[in-house]
């Protein structure tokens, strides 16, 4: 368990490295970073409980994704400033590299098994921001719907 | 000059300075699209591709005015994006002019990013952190913080005699492989595997993934299928890089993989 929380603590300092490169300014770099440790910290702590790797990853992108979508209504930024770097951390490099050695090596049915994998957790991480993303348009058209047909009456 | 030109040379602008710092190409869309219509225009539409931008302006008289914006340089400057984006709302509360607004863009366009130095302090912190992050040793903890500021050093070094993306990414993963396994051999590093997914990490397309999502999420079939494809190509080119290295270090070593 405390490796899960230094492990975020690390995730935290890396994600402030990318929020660094990509031009990020003032308090948003404090948020960025934030959210890449709440990830990190969601994806560990499934996997520390015995969940499969895709379950975790998924769960760990709906918990930033929402964060990321409160922090943009409450500083008034967009969306992708808090997403983009607080999901790198979730990318599935180390399955990258693993299908990359497997194949070098000349083992193409584990490599094809690992590359498989490492596809199916990328697609995993766009869903669960896909599903995040829709939901709350549907959550905002609602609330405007409520504000003008509230306007509408008191008129 | 004729103000409908005006507008559709301040809207450009800003889709133009969204585009190329690293936006989506349906926050380029909205964003133009609020400023033609902040300005009371009849009616104004848009195409946009991650190398491109169309827009068309059409007043009520039937007169057209359309102009189109070819994007070669693409840097990543999220701030920017967010100031553009907070301009284009501004607009109409602020009641803000067109002269106003064209100052503003250029004001915006002229932020100075963060310096070389920092950049490559905060590359060599992402590669050593991830290595961390990923199970490595203190020890291999420093090796990557060597090998991130490499990478960067050098891929800046070639973004500016304007070599393609996908060479510069095989050739960071060149980079991370080789001196991950050199550090091994010398006994600096201890465990290669990690020091290169660590290194890695600084080189993987996370913001050309998120783009890709949002933007095929939004209806922007054509970019978002584009951007998709971008990351892919990232990624293989990541791959090839690092495994070409990690070939000819186990061919003269006589076939021993570390």
């Amino acid at each position: 368990m405390n490796d899960v929380i230094l492990k975020s603590i690390y995730a935290l300092i890396a994600t402030l490295g990318f929020a660094i490169l990509f031009n990020i300014r003032g308090k948003n770099l404090f948020f960025t970073s934030i959210g890449g440790a709440i990830g990190w910290f969601v994806y560990s702590l499934f996997l520390y409980g015995a969940f499969s790797k895709i379950a975790s990853i998924f769960l760990a992108s709906i918990a930033l994704s929402i964060y990321s979508e409160i922090c943009a209504r409450i500083l008034k930024t967009p969306v992708t400033v808090f997403l983009i770097c607080a999901l790198i951390p979730l990318v599935p490099g180390a399955g990258m590299y693993y299908s990359m050695l497997e194949c070098v090596k000349g083992n193409i049915t584990t490599s094809l098994f690992i590359g498989i994998e490492t596809l199916s957790l990328a697609v995993t991480i766009s869903i669960a921001a896909m599903l995040v993303s829709s939901i709350t348009k549907v959550i905002i058209s609602i609330h405007t719907l409520r504000a003008t047909s509230k306007r509408n009456n008191t008129k | 000059m004729n103000t409908h030109y005006q507008i559709l040379h301040i809207a450009i602008k800003a889709g133009e300075i969204i585009l190329e710092n690293g936006g989506e190409a349906y926050r380029v869309e909205e964003t133009m699209i609020r400023i033609c219509q902040a300005f009371n225009v009849y009616k104004a539409d848009s195409f946009v591709t991650p190398t491109g931008i169309m827009l068309s302006i059409i007043e009520k008289n039937g007169e057209t005015y359309s102009a189109v914006r070819r994007i070669s340089v693409r840097t990543v400057n999220l701030e920017k994006i967010s100031m553009v984006n907070d301009l284009s709302r501004s607009i109409i509360p602020n009641k803000l002019s067109l002269t106003a607004v064209e100052n503003c863009l250029e004001e915006i366009n002229n932020t100075p990013a963060f310096s070389r130095r920092i950049l490559l302090l905060a590359s060599s912190c992402i590669a050593g952190f991830f290595t961390l992050v990923f199970g490595g040793t203190f020890r291999d903890f420093f090796v990557s913080l060597f090998i991130g500021m490499i990478i960067k050093f050098f891929s800046l070094i070639l973004n500016k005699i304007k070599i393609n993306e996908f060479f510069i990414n095989a050739f960071g993963g060149a980079i991370a492989s080789f001196l991950a396994l050199i550090s091994v051999k010398l006994n600096i590093g201890i465990n290669s595997d990690t020091i290169i997914i660590g290194s890695i990490m600084l080189l993987v397309p996370g913001l050309i993934i998120t783009n890709a999502i949002r933007d095929t999420l939004s209806g922007d079939l054509v970019s978002g299928i584009s951007r998709a494809l971008e990351a892919v190509f990232i990624a293989i080119a990541i791959a090839i890089g690092s495994g070409v290295i990690i070939k000819i270090w186990s061919v003269f070593s006589g076939g021993i993989f570390l």
